[in-house]
């Protein structure tokens, strides 16, 4: 017998070279990063269950849900605002199945999907990110309009994608459908060029 | 055009799907074929305010009821579809 196990494969995998791409200089413009060991749960209130369900969640991980866009959490577990009512639950190095412990502790107030290979995330920061970004976004990503802990969904170069802040570096986090990977890096290469785009290792 | 979602704030139109008419009510299933005829098929084309759903698909996934003036384009209003279905008494 062969051995069937799946091993997990990036959408990046051969797409997203580590170096130095663009314009020359000192320091990149732009950094951009797949990140990697993370789970991803998406999260929706079961009909009429939404203040239970936060109640759960706080008393389980001392977290208050966001009700608007907004990533409430740390680098450890984060909830991140999808919609009313929805959340992604975004763990990095979670020791475990997250799926299973969110199931433990939110049991039957709250539908529970696994998204983890469903989607990639990019992190892109850096001095010039903002101005890359905003070539293929029409949200406003000016500090007085979205800040560190900010999320949004939308679309970035027609793709849609759900963006948060994570610090005022600035650090930006891009969550999208693991099948508009590679559009999506191509994009984010080509349109930080100009300020010099550095492609680190995955993690 | 911009639609101010309810709960994402200001987007471009090109974030929505337009689905059509938000002041139709579906009939009764025994209700005459008349109705449902007028229900399927007939629309009024009003030169001014109308009630149109959105669906903001590449945003919160919502359900939008958008009051917009057919002439000048204005958002008069926009609430979550669901706030309205649940104003008119149908069940969460």
């Amino acid at each position: 017998m062969s051995d069937t196990a799946l091993a997990a494969r990036s959408p990046l995998a051969g797409l997203l070279r580590p170096g130095r791409q663009g314009a020359r200089g000192d320091l990149p413009g732009v950094v951009v990063q797949e990140r990697t060991g993370l789970q991803i749960v998406s999260l929706a209130a079961r009909k009429g269950q939404e203040v239970p369900l936060m109640a759960a969640v706080r008393a389980a991980w001392g977290i208050d849900l966001p009700t608007t866009p907004r990533r409430v959490g740390d680098a450890r577990l984060a909830f991140v605002w999808s919609g009313p009512s929805q959340w992604l639950a975004v763990a990095t190095d979670w020791p475990g199945d997250l799926e299973a412990a969110l199931r433990a502790h939110l049991g039957g107030l709250g539908s529970l999907t696994d998204q983890g290979d469903g989607r990639v995330v990019l992190r892109v920061r850096g001095p010039h990110a903002r101005d890359a970004l905003a070539k293929g976004m029409a949200i406003d990503l000016h500090p007085r309009a979205f800040q560190p802990g900010d999320v949004a969904a939308t679309l970035a170069a027609h793709i849609g994608v759900q963006i948060w802040q994570l610090d005022e570096a600035p650090t930006y986090e891009m969550a999208a459908f693991r099948s508009t990977a590679g559009s999506l890096c191509d994009w984010i290469v080509a349109a930080s060029a100009e300020y010099g785009v550095e492609i680190v290792e995955p993690g | 055009m911009r639609i101010a979602c309810p709960f994402c704030g200001p987007r471009g139109s090109e974030e929505y799907t337009y689905l059509g008419d938000a002041t139709v009510r579906r009939p009764e299933g025994d209700a005459p074929s008349e109705a449902w005829f007028a229900y399927v098929y007939l629309r009024d084309n009003p030169a001014g305010r109308h009630r149109e759903l959105w669906y903001h698909g590449a945003g919160c996934r919502s359900w939008l009821v958008v009051e917009r003036d057919m002439r000048s384009h204005d958002i008069l209003s926009v609430a979550p579809a669901r706030d309205m279905a649940l104003a008119r008494g149908r069940a969460a």
